[in-house]
Parts: structure tokens; C-alpha cells; sequence
């Protein structure tokens, strides 16, 4: 508990400081935000535009928040700094990673998810006959062995194929293997390796996308702590009014919030940051992500994932999904915030 | 003898009075700072994964470590046959070094793919250039007046090199040998982290990212074990062979 | 400075870039690892404020780092070397914190040392330290047992024994310590920066490695080269000026 009461105190100090700085600068409403922050899987670019939109759009702030949105990085994961107290909120990539964590006495629950279609598909060269997962058959498979690996032997066991009948090695960020054929096929996230081909003027590729075979997860979990979300409430709710909010515009807008976005970070190009957030955007508006709203939270998808989780052994079998998720939240986000515009 | 082995152990018993200790003064959570019985627990319930993970990272780390000490060795001994040559390439050469290796990590990905090869070229860099530099260094600190010496005798510039500058340079180039040894393997393991098939790192990385924080620690754990280890026995060799006195 | 001296350097790099921008021309399959020397001359040319941003975000950082790591650095040389009990018992474990590979800790560095300066700064202050304590440690101890000897039938006092003589005699192989160290406070900030941050070298690399820019990932190949050559040539230059009486050790 001493590390909780120290960020308390470091916490409240903090927003002592700010407000006094806001009020010397004649802000009133400054003094009721409350300061949380958000945890990024990776560096800050269009991936994570919504987030950088509603701080820039000020969401946040109707909402009563001061929100730092925090990047991530190679070696540091959102699950743990959440679940130390270090950050509020986090993105969590996969299913997986959520029931993995609960399972080891993370104490996280997911509040949002906010793609229902898993980013991830495969790539293969058109020359060389592969257009299915049943022609995996005797072929190398590169994919990420970060939580993706289990949709791809899903995929492989869908098509009616052994574990054993395809070499399913790891990928990293280099295309280079891929396209120099040391693999027959390879992974893709479709808002960044799939944009990276096209933009070297690859052509003729297949890509195969598992929700067409049976392989159909959401992705991109809102999570907080228990704790979070039994003390403040309101301050849970306020993050995803105003996340979901921030999405919607960001969607609505993409050229304005890519602009938003780049003057989050150094050194990103335009045109792949629009692309990337083109396709992010169609992740979060396929199936329920239109017809129930952005960032909902569908329960079936949840189960799909974990199904495939359990028959892969990856978790055990009394997980309990009530526990990892909670849609309170999400239902009680204004409809006119989650409707695509 | 046994004096001189139970120092490191000591260590070894503050760093973990310290890391247990501070679990408990600050009260952290396992999954930020597991306690070391858990760890050691976990590293016995993956050995298999973990000596694999091992040895693929030692031998990356080794046959880097090797390549690496040839070609500094060679070099330095060629540039220092001649100061034109010193003076020419080592503008360079030290550009070239005062990357961060980190920087190339991702060239090497695209140019000798994610397997071992890459990690290899990593290290024999690291190591190359360090073993390169402290040999130069510790052929120039050798006595001019008894190379001139030899030299009226009549002995040629490689007899020279090899009967006495090296052995006289021994002390520096051992010294850039040992400092070599860590930095290999964290080479490779960072290399590993980004992008590897294999191997310590990437057991690491694949771990924090499943939120495996108890086999994250345990390969750390191995990787720092691992490379105390040979440490301790090229100083135990050092101090015992001598053989360069 | 005579031509004898600058001008062998100037040709063999000169010979290296144009042998690279040759090599950089060769059709070599679909992802250039190599790209010519001209094309990365016009990345940063055209890149060159975002590069000097993120250049100073960096060595500032590293800069904070090795002063720190570098003070530290010495104390402790000083103080194993004056006390050996304490030698015995904590060099070991400042051999260990050094087979730690650091840029495992991820969550431990962000929770410990915020997502501020200070936990790039740490970093860059943990792999400099280690260098400057060995040298330091090192240097000290190896003055001639003749040499103290004699100060000491003149009565001279540890302090004495220490200023006048160990210190004077260490100083070389200490600077050689720094610019190993200035190297690493380099790497250091460059690793940091993936414990989350949005500017800075170390980004800009992680974000070039994601999108497989290889003109820019040797760009930043070349900045980091530049600020690595900078702080070896103002040490060098120290060294040079101020500790002439060489190295002996």
C-alpha cells in the first residue's frame, strides 16, 4: 500500500502545483480536473490519434480530467505500469494479454475495446500459390510471438491442418525475411507492415485475413484496476466518454488529427500516419463497431477469444471473463459520442 | 583461495538482500519485482527453455566474441606497423565506434536477417573496436628505445611485434578482453529483444510482452548468472596463467 | 596544421564515402540496406532541425548521465582503492550490476524514475559509472610501491600520498575511463528513451525501424556518429591540453 499512498501524495501534490499555476494564470475550472494518465502500446503516432484528439479537442476536460497520454515502447508493457499504479489506464493488444495478466494476480479489467477486428492478417507472394490457410501445408509461417501466434495456429487447425504440418516461426519488425523469401508467408498489422509494402511498391501479394477463416477476435482493450474502478468511477467513465469522443472525431477528421498527432512526436511521415489511421478506423467501425458503437465492448468477441485461448491451453479453463470485463462503462458512454460519423 | 570466491558470493548476497528488501520496505507488487525464490523456482520449471535460450545466446555471443578479438587484433597490430596508416584510419574507425551499437542493431536485422548471424556481426563490432582500441593503446605505451634497440640488432618490424611489443601491450589488451565479456552478451541480448528466432533476449521480450513476468525475470536471472560466471573464470584464468608475463 | 597531417584521414574517408555511395548504387534486392551516401545526405539535409531536436534531447540526457556516472564513477574508485574492505565486499557487486541487462527493467525504471528525464538519465548514469570506478580503482593502486615509499620517509600523509602522487598518476587511464564512459552515456539515453518518451534519437530510431526507413535509420546513424565524435574530440582535447604527462599505466 506504500507505493499507492506515495502516488497519492505525489499525485495530489502535483495537481496542488497545477492548480496554483492554472490559478495564477486566472483558470477557474482548472481546479476541479483530476489527473490520470493513459498508457500507449507503442510509440505515439495515428494508432493512438483518438487519445491525442480528445486532449488536443479539450474532451478531456469537459469531462474533468487532465489526461497525460503516455507512449510505450519495445520493453516496457502497459499491463504491469497499470496494474503498479504507475498509470491509470492502459491499451492492451490482445485478449490474451488481459486473461494472461488476471491470471498472474493482475488485478486488470478491460472497459473498452475498441477494435473489433483483429489488426492482424497474412501475407503471402501471389507466384506462390498460397490464397488459403489449407495451402500453409509444408510452408514457413513467420508471425508475432507476442499473443498472435495463437490466432495463426487457429487458422492453421481451422483449415483442418496439424500443428506439426507448418513451421511457425517468430517475426520481428524487418519485412526483410518475407521479401526475400526466407519465409513463405509472414504477418502483417494491416494500419503498419501491410501500408510499409505498399508504400516500397510491393505488388502482387495475398493477403489472408483470419476473420474470413473462422479466426474473428477483438482487439485493443481499454483496461484500468479494479481499484480504479470501484474508488473513481466518474474518473473511469470521464476517460472513456471522452476517449471514445476523441475517436469519433479523430475519424471524422483523419487529416486533422493526423496533424494533431505529428506534433505529438518527432519524426513521423503524413502520408503513412493518414494510412495508418484509415485502416485503424475501419478495425473500429467493422461489425459492432457500426451497428453498436465505437469502443463497444462485445462480449461475444471476448468469448471467441478466449475459446481460442483455452484450446491452445494458453489459459485455464476457470477464467472468468466477468471479472475481465466490464461493460457498465461503455453502455453508459452518451450514444452520440460512439455513433461513426 | 576460498576467500577470494565467497567475495562474490557476498555480493551476490547484498544484491539480493537489497532486491528482497525492497520488496518488502516498499512494497512492491510481484508482478513489478518478484521475490527470488519464485524466480529461481521458475528458472528450475523452464530449464529446458531457459538452457536452449542459453545457449543460443552464448553461442552468439561467443562466436561474435571470437570473430570480434581476431579483427581487432589484426587490425591493431597493422596500423600500428605504420603511423601514416594510424593516423589515416583512425579518424574513422572512431566514427564509426562512437555509434551506439544499438544504432546498427536494425541495419544488421535488414542485411543479415534475424537469426544469429546478425547478433553476431553485433558483438564481433563491440568487441572488435574495444579489443582494437585498448590494443593500440597498449602497443604504442611500449618503450621506443627498446624497439630502436632491437631493431639494430637487425630484427624485423613483425619479429618485433610479435617477441615483444604484444607481450608488453598484454596487460591493456587483456584488460579490453575482460570488459569484452559482458558487453557481448548484452549485446546480443539486446539484439535479441528487438528481433531474434532464439535465445535469451527473446525469451525476455516475448515474456514482458505476455506479461510472463516471472520468466522474464528468470532469463534475466540466467543471462546475469550466466555471464558472471564466465567472467569469473577468465579473471580466475588471468590471475592464474599469467601466461603473457 | 600541416597537410601531412589532415590530409591521409581526409583522402581514406573520402575513398570510404565514395566506395559506399558506389555500393549504395548496386542493385541489391527490395530493401537497400545500404543506401547511397547522397540519398542519406538529403534525408538529413532536409531533416535537419527534427534531427538537431532530437540531437540535443539525447545528449542532453546523456550529459546528465555521465556527469553523474562519471562523478560517482570516481568516488567509488577513490574509495575502494583507499579502503579495501570495502573493495572486497562491494566491487563484486558492481560487476553483477553490470551483467544485468538494463533495458530489461521496463516497468521497474518507469515506476521508480517517472516518464520524465530522469529515468533516460539513469540509465545513461548506469552504464557510465561502472568504467570510471575500474580505471579510477584501477589507476590509483598502480603507482610504483618505490615511489610511495619515498614520499612516505618524508612523512608525506595519505592525503599527501593521494594528491600529489596517486591522483596525478591515475588521472591518464581515469580520462580514458570518460571517454569510454561518454560512449556509453550515449547508448544509455538512446535505450532510455524506449521506457516511453516522444522525442529524441533513440525514438526516432525505434520509429524508422518500425516503418523500415532505411535512409532515415542511418541518418540517425550519422547524428548519433557526430555527437559521439564531438564528445570524444572535447575529451581528447582535455586530455591533450591538460593531462599531457601520458599515459603510463
Amino acid at each position: 500500500m506504500r507505493t499507492a499512498l506515495k502516488t497519492i501524495t505525489r499525485r495530489t501534490v502535483v495537481s496542488a502545483v497545477g492548480a496554483i499555476c492554472l490559478g495564477a494564470m486566472g483558470s477557474t475550472s482548472a481546479f476541479a480536473l483530476d489527473q490520470v494518465s493513459v498508457r500507449l502500446p507503442w510509440l505515439a503516432q495515428a494508432q493512438f490519434a483518438g487519445f491525442y484528439v480528445a486532449k488536443a479537442k479539450g474532451f478531456y476536460e469537459s469531462e474533468g480530467l487532465e489526461v497525460t497520454v503516455n507512449p510505450g515502447g519495445p520493453n516496457i508493457n502497459g499491463e504491469t505500469l497499470v496494474a503498479s499504479g504507475a498509470d491509470d489506464f492502459a491499451i492492451v493488444g490482445t485478449v490474451d494479454a488481459l486473461l494472461a495478466g488476471r491470471e498472474k494476480g493482475l488485478p486488470l479489467v478491460a472497459v473498452a475495446m475498441l477494435l473489433q477486428q483483429n489488426p492482424m492478417a497474412l501475407v503471402a507472394h501471389e507466384d506462390s500459390g498460397i490464397r488459403t490457410p489449407a495451402d500453409f501445408k509444408g510452408k514457413t509461417v513467420s508471425t508475432f510471438f507476442t499473443g498472435a501466434q495463437n490466432l495463426v495456429y487457429a487458422m492453421i487447425e481451422n483449415a483442418g491442418l496439424a500443428q506439426e504440418d507448418v513451421k511457425v516461426v517468430p517475426q520481428a519488425v524487418s519485412m526483410a525475411p518475407f521479401l526475400d523469401r526466407q519465409v513463405d508467408v509472414a504477418s502483417v498489422t494491416v494500419y503498419n507492415e501491410l501500408n510499409v509494402l505498399k508504400a516500397q511498391g510491393l505488388e502482387g501479394i495475398v493477403v489472408i485475413n483470419p476473420a474470413d477463416y473462422g479466426v474473428n477476435v477483438p482487439s485493443d482493450a481499454i483496461v484500468a484496476t479494479e481499484k480504479t474502478i470501484a474508488e473513481r468511477p466518474a474518473v473511469v467513465q470521464g476517460f472513456i466518454n471522452g476517449s471514445i469522443r476523441g475517436w469519433q472525431y479523430a475519424l471524422a477528421h483523419p487529416d486533422e488529427a493526423v496533424e494533431i498527432v505529428m506534433n505529438e512526436a518527432s519524426g513521423l511521415e503524413a502520408p503513412h500516419q493518414r494510412a495508418m489511421l484509415d485502416a485503424y478506423g475501419k478495425l473500429m467501425t467493422a461489425g459492432e463497431g457500426t451497428t453498436s458503437g465505437l469502443g463497444v465492448l462485445d462480449m461475444a468477441g471476448v468469448e471467441r477469444a478466449r475459446d481460442i485461448l483455452l484450446s491452445r491451453g494458453v489459459v485455464k479453463p476457470d477464467v472468468d471473463l466477468d471479472d475481465a470485463v466490464n461493460a457498465g462503462f461503455w453502455k453508459a458512454v452518451p450514444s452520440e459520442f460512439t455513433k461513426p460519423q | 583461495m576460498i576467500a577470494r570466491a565467497s567475495y562474490p558470493l557476498l555480493g551476490l548476497l547484498i544484491i539480493a538482500a537489497i532486491w528482497e528488501g525492497s520488496i518488502r520496505f516498499f512494497d512492491i507488487p510481484p508482478f513489478v519485482l518478484p521475490p527470488l525464490g519464485q524466480i529461481a523456482e521458475r528458472i528450475w520449471t523452464g530449464r529446458s527453455e531457459m538452457i536452449a535460450g542459453l545457449s543460443a545466446t552464448l553461442y552468439e555471443a561467443g562466436t561474435g566474441y571470437v570473430i570480434g578479438v581476431a579483427i581487432g587484433l589484426l587490425l591493431a597490430i597493422a596500423v600500428s606497423l605504420s603511423s601514416l596508416a594510424e593516423r589515416s584510419v583512425m579518424p574513422l574507425f572512431i566514427a564509426i565506434n562512437s555509434v551506439p551499437i544499438v544504432a546498427y542493431v536494425p541495419v544488421s536485422f535488414v542485411a543479415f536477417g534475424l537469426g544469429a548471424a546478425s547478433k553476431i556481426a553485433m558483438v564481433a563490432l563491440t568487441v572488435g573496436f574495444t579489443v582494437f582500441l585498448s590494443a593500440v593503446q597498449g602497443l604504442k605505451s611500449v618503450d621506443p628505445s627498446a624497439v630502436n634497440l632491437l631493431r639494430s640488432f637487425g630484427a624485423g618490424q613483425m619479429r618485433i611485434i610479435w617477441m615483444f611489443s604484444l607481450p608488453a601491450a598484454m596487460p591493456i589488451i587483456v584488460s579490453g578482453l575482460r570488459v569484452s565479456i559482458v558487453r557481448a552478451m548484452i549485446v546480443a541480448i539486446v539484439a535479441e529483444m528487438l528481433g531474434a528466432y532464439d535465445g535469451l533476449g527473446r525469451i525476455i521480450y516475448e515474456a514482458t510482452q505476455q506479461v510472463d513476468f516471472l520468466r522474464t525475470w528468470a532469463a534475466i536471472a540466467v543471462a546475469s548468472l550466466a555471464s558472471l560466471v564466465i567472467y569469473g573464470v577468465f579473471v580466475w584464468c588471468d590471475r592464474r596463467l599469467v601466461w603473457w608475463k | 596544421m600541416k597537410p601531412s597531417v589532415w590530409l591521409p584521414p581526409l583522402l581514406v574517408t573520402a575513398l570510404f564515402l565514395v566506395c559506399w555511395e558506389i555500393f549504395g548504387h548496386l542493385p541489391m534486392g527490395r530493401v537497400k540496406v545500404v543506401p547511397p551516401v547522397s540519398a542519406i545526405a538529403m534525408d538529413i539535409i532536409h531533416n535537419h532541425q527534427l534531427l538537431l531536436r532530437a540531437m540535443l534531447h539525447t545528449l542532453t540526457e546523456a550529459m546528465v548521465g555521465f556527469a553523474a556516472g562519471a562523478a560517482f564513477g570516481f568516488l567509488m574508485g577513490v574509495l575502494f582503492a583507499e579502503v579495501r574492505i570495502l573493495e572486497r565486499m562491494f566491487f563484486p557487486v558492481f560487476i553483477i550490476s553490470q551483467t544485468i541487462p538494463v533495458v530489461a527493467f521496463g516497468a521497474l525504471v518507469v515506476i521508480w524514475f517517472g516518464n520524465g528525464m530522469l529515468s533516460k538519465v539513469v540509465i545513461a548514469f548506469y552504464l557510465t559509472f561502472f568504467p570510471v570506478t575500474v580505471h579510477t580503482h584501477r589507476g590509483l593502486l598502480s603507482v610504483e610501491q618505490q615511489r610511495i615509499d619515498l614520499l612516505r620517509s618524508f612523512a608525506a600523509s595519505r592525503w599527501t600520498l593521494f594528491w600529489r602522487l596517486r591522483l596525478p598518476f591515475a588521472l591518464p587511464t581515469i580520462m580514458t575511463s570518460l571517454i569510454l564512459g561518454s560512449s556509453l552515456s550515449l547508448v544509455g539515453a538512446i535505450v532510455g528513451e524506449w521506457f516511453g518518451d516522444t522525442k529524441g534519437l533513440g525514438i526516432m530510431l525505434v520509429q524508422a525501424m518500425y516503418v523500415e526507413n532505411m535512409v532515415r535509420l542511418w541518418s540517425i546513424i550519422v547524428a548519433c556518429g557526430v555527437i559521439g565524435v564531438g564528445l570524444y574530440a572535447v575529451l581528447r582535447f582535455v586530455q591533450t591540453r591538460w593531462i599531457w604527462w601520458g599515459n603510463e599505466t
